[in-house]
């Protein structure tokens, strides 16, 4: 790593934790992977505008409840660097005019409970439509939460290292899925 | 000079060179890939969280370099160092005849990705040839192998129940991994309704219940992470770098060249034998030859036919050892892909602990226990019964703190089956150099000339038929059966291109896998199937390797080569 680049990664990490004071938080209690991701290279793929529309959806798809929401699992900067680093040319085109068109529906505008009947009614349209971006999309954003640490451990359970095969342990009313 | 050389250090090689080594030979392997450290290379040790892209390798990147081998389902961004460019290693393919060439190039070879499955070869299979009249009548049966079976399960760690079938012999097995509820229920039904089947857990090559022999290598008891295809440091499934290569490397006899590209087998015609190997060096592309008095092919079926078929003299302008032209020809696979599954109903009150890395295996019953209309020999099932995860949220319209309420608890069971099926020999699928096109070192490139015959079409159709008819017999429900096959080579189980036989006019191998044609040139990878079975292979190239080896080392001690 160059300096100048330890110097941008030092500054982002400063003010991201600077932003957490500000809002009451601790980067104690910040998932890891949001650290990470908030850590990492700098330039997003999607516009500022865009990113706002990408994050507010995942939110509403994904909300804080008991456990992490996606914003706090670090979703919408996951999607965003998938899109720099995993996606293709066309698939970028296609998930940039997606969160256009998602933003469309006035998603930003609408508050509470009426910005999550938005959310569900263009998820149900779309894949009743059997939209194929639209599918990728939302497989990418359960992806994303459910691999990350928060969604992995938090909302689900994830052991990395087992060390037994239990093939019928007993449910209880609080048994959570493996996230693998 | 040394006393033998091992090309290719995979299942196959790694297994030559121990056994070789172990008698007092001094042993060269010679892997064309680079060095990989067991352990250090790995990536075992990351959460999903941790991988580049979760695991997703970028399109554009896969497209371009991995448009063959990404269709593994062990390809990822955790693994993709294991698989070769397609783009730094072509081959061309018949027209209309798509065959998808799955590899990786470097020490240890594909041991290190393979899926473990481990299954005898039974007298049915040896006798197979025989009594239909395909391919070759195998010069051994079952009883020549059964020794050999015992002392590479014996040292590999191979976790199975017994169950006395004759199309699928016991073995000497590590304490089986145990069934969920809803496999053992599916596993009564089955059996109550057709008593030619049995469902058995599969047979892996995991260390269920560590042995001193494996414990002084190193290894340890499978830990049910099930990230095996990364490399396990534990050392808990065998593979070349976790086994054999230590073990080899232990006898002081021992010597490794990687990234060293054998082009052809030097051959001397006043004696008749192989005197050594032209390699040339990956990096540099600068030739060079090594000498030893026996050499062994384990280079895997394809690449053992195109070292054969690349070296050509006065003697065998064809390539060496192939007076029969049966080098290159017999090639098989196995043919995969053919899944089927299903929601498995009840057993909600039970859930799974731990990543068993392993399913259960339904063996071979067409042609066994029961009859087959319109083909020959037969397929098995691999599959499993476990609980859906989040996944299945992913095309559900479900949005908010339902979707997470909903997705947070386990899942219904659901079954997967997956056929494999046998794949005749014959003698128009091959493998052939290319008549103009050499790869970056100068290798003529080779041609893949493989399809399915009207034995193999008929398999597939009752494949999905007895599929069906088992997940509806079971009461599951949203049934699909994919009857779709990807093409030849899926199965990653190429087989037969330097096959045993009796009759050196029309087989490349003789019973000790020694070439009928150059008495100290041996074959024990792949190439030298006569017939493929329905069983995944690795453990037979095992016991055939230790097999050969004894035997090269036996005639070399008496001088007889």
């Amino acid at each position: 790593m160059s300096s100048a680049e330890s110097a941008t990664t030092l500054d982002r990490r400063s003010l991201l934790q600077a932003a957490i004071l500000l809002v009451g938080g601790s980067v104690a209690g910040l998932p890891a992977s949001a650290l990470a991701q908030a850590a990492a290279p700098a330039e997003r793929f999607f516009s500022p505008g865009q990113f706002a529309i990408l994050g507010e959806f995942a939110d509403t798809m994904i909300p804080r409840t008991d456990t992490p929401g996606a914003k706090d699992a670090g979703v919408p900067e996951a999607l965003d660097a998938l899109m720099t680093n995993w996606a293709s040319g066309e698939r970028q085109e296609q998930f940039r005019a997606l969160v256009d068109q998602i933003g469309a529906t006035g998603l930003l505008a609408a508050r509470g409970d009426a910005r999550l009947a938005l959310v569900k009614k263009f998820d149900a349209e779309r894949l009743g439509a059997h939209d194929p971006v639209y599918g990728r999309f939302k497989d990418l954003l359960l992806t994303v939460y459910y691999l990350s640490e928060a969604g992995a451990t938090k909302e689900l359970r994830y052991e990395l290292i087992p060390g037994k095969w239990e093939p019928a342990v007993t449910v209880g009313t609080d048994t959570r899925a493996w996230a693998v | 000079m040394f006393d033998a050389i091992v090309v290719g250090s995979g299942m196959s090689g790694g297994w030559a060179a121990k056994e070789l080594t172990e008698k007092g030979l001094k042993v060269l392997v010679i892997e064309r890939g680079r060095h990989v450290e067991h352990g250090a290379d790995y990536t075992d040790s990351l959460s999903p969280w941790e991988l580049q892209n979760f695991g997703m390798v970028p399109e554009e990147e896969a497209a371009e370099h991995y448009g063959i081998q990404s269709q593994c389902y062990a390809f990822s961004t955790a693994t993709k160092h294991f698989w070769v460019k397609d783009s730094e290693h072509p081959y061309t393919q018949a027209e209309g005849k798509p065959f998808m060439w799955i590899r990786g190039y470097h020490l240890g070879g594909r041991s290190i990705m393979w899926a473990r499955q481990s299954y005898r070869m039974s007298e049915i299979d040896f006798e197979s040839n025989a009594k239909d009249g395909h391919g070759s009548d195998w010069p051994i049966r079952y009883a020549d192998m059964a020794p050999w079976y015992d002392h590479v399960e014996k040292f590999a760690g191979i976790s199975g129940s017994k169950e006395n079938l004759p199309q699928l012999p016991d073995g000497q097995f590590l304490p089986p991994m145990a069934m969920t509820d809803a496999e053992l229920d599916f596993k009564a039904k089955l059996e109550a309704k057709y008593p030619g089947r049995k469902l058995i857990i599969g047979r892996c090559a995991h260390l269920t219940e560590a042995q001193p022999q494996h414990e002084e290598l190193g290894r340890i008891s499978c830990q049910y992470r099930s990230l095996c295809e990364r490399g396990c440091s534990y050392g808990s499934y065998f593979s070349s770098l976790s086994a054999t290569l230590p073990a080899a490397r232990n006898t002081g006899n021992l010597t490794i060249v990687t990234d060293s590209i054998v082009h052809s087998v030097v051959y001397d015609p006043k004696t008749g034998k192989a005197t050594g190997v032209r390699v040339i060096d990956a990096n540099t592309k600068q030739g060079r030859t090594y000498e030893a008095k026996v050499v062994f092919l384990c280079a895997s079926a394809i690449p053992t036919a195109q070292i054969l078929l690349n070296s050509t003299s006065e003697a065998f302008p064809n390539g060496l050892a192939n007076r029969s032209d049966a080098v290159g020809r017999y090639l098989m696979d196995h043919l995969s892909g053919m899944g089927a599954g299903g929601i498995y109903r009840g057993f909600e009150a039970r859930y799974h602990h731990g990543r068993r890395p392993n399913g259960f295996y339904i063996p071979r019953y067409r042609n066994v226990t029961e009859p087959a209309e319109g083909f020959t020999r037969g397929y098995g099932f691999q599959g499993g019964v476990l609980r859906d995860n989040w996944r299945r949220g992913v095309s559900r319209p479900s949005v908010g703190a339902e979707l997470k309420n909903e997705l947070r608890r386990p899942g219904p069971w659901r079954i997967g089956l997956s056929g494999f099926g046998e794949m005749l020999p014959r003698p128009e699928n091959r493998v052939t150099l290319h008549r103009t096109r050499k790869d970056k070192w100068g290798v003529p490139i080779v041609h893949i000339d493989c399809g399915l015959g009207d034995n193999e079409k008929k398999m597939i159709e009752q494949v999905a038929k007895d599929q069906r008819e088992m997940l509806e017999m079971a009461g599951c429900t949203d049934i699909y059966v994919n009857k779709h096959y990807g093409g030849v080579g899926l199965g990653i189980h190429e087989m037969g291109t330097a096959h045993m036989g009796k009759d050196p006019a029309k087989s490349v191998l003789n019973k000790y896998n020694q070439a009928h044609d150059v008495p100290n040139l041996f074959v024990t990878d792949g190439a030298c199937m006569a017939s493929g079975g329905c069983q995944n292979p690795s453990l037979t190239y095992m016991a055939m390797s230790a097999r050969g080896a004894h035997y090269a080392a036996s005639f070399l001690k008496e001088g007889k080569i």
